[in-house]
């Protein structure tokens, strides 16, 4: 690397001297104090955008055991009796929510998941092979790209 | 040695560039050390560790330049794989988008006038861990519910990128005195015996 070296010593004496006299004479400068802050507002707008309620749930995406997909809107309260290689899981719709209410499965593992109701959430009776997992309508194609 | 073949400012350029190399070889190991100790700490989640190399990576860019900072960098990531055994695995993936979004972030922090090392380590954490995150998003888990461990990983990426920051300020008095020391011998090679300020 015949060039390295001229590159090397201009970038350490024009981008490094500043910061440096900066940093001994007053512990944080100002650049210092708006990355924090910077930083700070990041945090609270992910915590906010990944945790928040925001992305509640308004479609039930179902699989059954006979291979049938289809898809229920939460909009409307009712119950789903679906039928597995076991027998039949009922299925409740409430509040724009959606859970498993029985199933004649042994560890019941479903009904335990509870109510699901934010976009993306998801439970699954295996043993009578039938899954429902909730979606936001406005992000319902993110999910599709596996 | 060959001079026949080497136009003559060639050479000469070598000369001064040996030790400059030399350098950078042993900031690299000493980075490599700290990354291959910390890659033997548990880590309660994936992609997160404390990476205490990137003191050193700080410390150069200071000592050294964003280049010098840049070779230590990627030689790490490199070498480290090498001996932890994840070259060109995922990991080794993750590990090198992040360094290059480090290395982007501190190109970039190391342009605004004043910026001090905590303002650089916390950017440059946190431009190691979105694309760290933004790599595994986009090649082995392209599935929305990695987001929910975004904030999380960035939190940590903060708290650790201030603890390097905050390490190298407190190195900054040391790193300035053996500054002044290299400034004046500009050419001579050997490192000169400390002297009292």
């Amino acid at each position: 690397m015949p060039r390295a070296e001229p590159g090397i010593s201009t970038v350490t004496d024009t981008e490094t001297d500043s910061g440096i006299d900066d940093g001994i004479r007053s512990g944080l400068s100002r650049a210092d104090g708006a990355v924090i802050a910077a930083t700070l507002v990041l945090l609270v707008f992910l915590y906010g955008t990944f945790w928040g309620g925001t992305g509640a749930a308004d479609l039930a995406h179902f699989h059954t055991a006979d291979g049938r997909e289809f898809s229920v809107p939460l909009d409307a309260d009712r119950t789903l009796e679906l039928r597995g290689p076991l027998g039949i899981s009922v299925i409740e719709i409430r509040d724009g929510q959606v859970r498993f209410v029985a199933s004649p499965c042994r560890g019941k593992q479903c009904i335990h998941a509870g109510w699901l109701k934010q976009g993306g959430e998801f439970a699954a009776c295996l043993p009578n092979r039938i899954s429902v997992a909730v979606r936001s309508r406005d992000r319902h194609f993110d999910s599709i790209n596996f | 040695m060959a001079s026949s073949k080497d136009p003559a400012g060639t050479q000469a350029l070598t000369l001064v560039t040996t030790p400059q190399d030399h350098r950078i070889a042993w900031l690299a190991a000493l980075a490599i050390a700290i990354h291959v100790a910390e890659s033997a700490l548990p880590s309660p989640l994936p992609g997160a560790k404390p990476g205490l190399a990137n003191v050193v990576t700080l410390a150069v860019l200071y000592h050294y330049g964003w280049r010098a900072a840049a070779w230590v960098t990627l030689l790490r990531v490199l070498v480290g794989s090498l001996l932890i055994g994840t070259f060109l695995t995922p990991t080794f993936m993750l590990s090198a988008a992040g360094a290059a979004a480090g290395l982007a972030a501190l190109a970039l922090g190391s342009r605004i006038p004043g910026m001090g090392p905590v303002g650089l380590g916390l950017m440059a954490a946190q431009a190691h861990m979105a694309g760290q995150f933004f790599c595994a998003h986009a090649l082995f888990i392209p599935h929305e519910g990695l987001f929910a461990l975004l904030p999380v990983l960035m939190t940590l990426a903060a708290g650790f990128g201030l603890a390097s920051g905050l390490i190298v300020q407190s190195m900054l008095p040391a790193l300035q005195r053996s500054r002044t020391q290299r400034q004046p011998p500009q050419t001579s090679q050997a490192p000169q015996p400390p002297q009292a300020p």
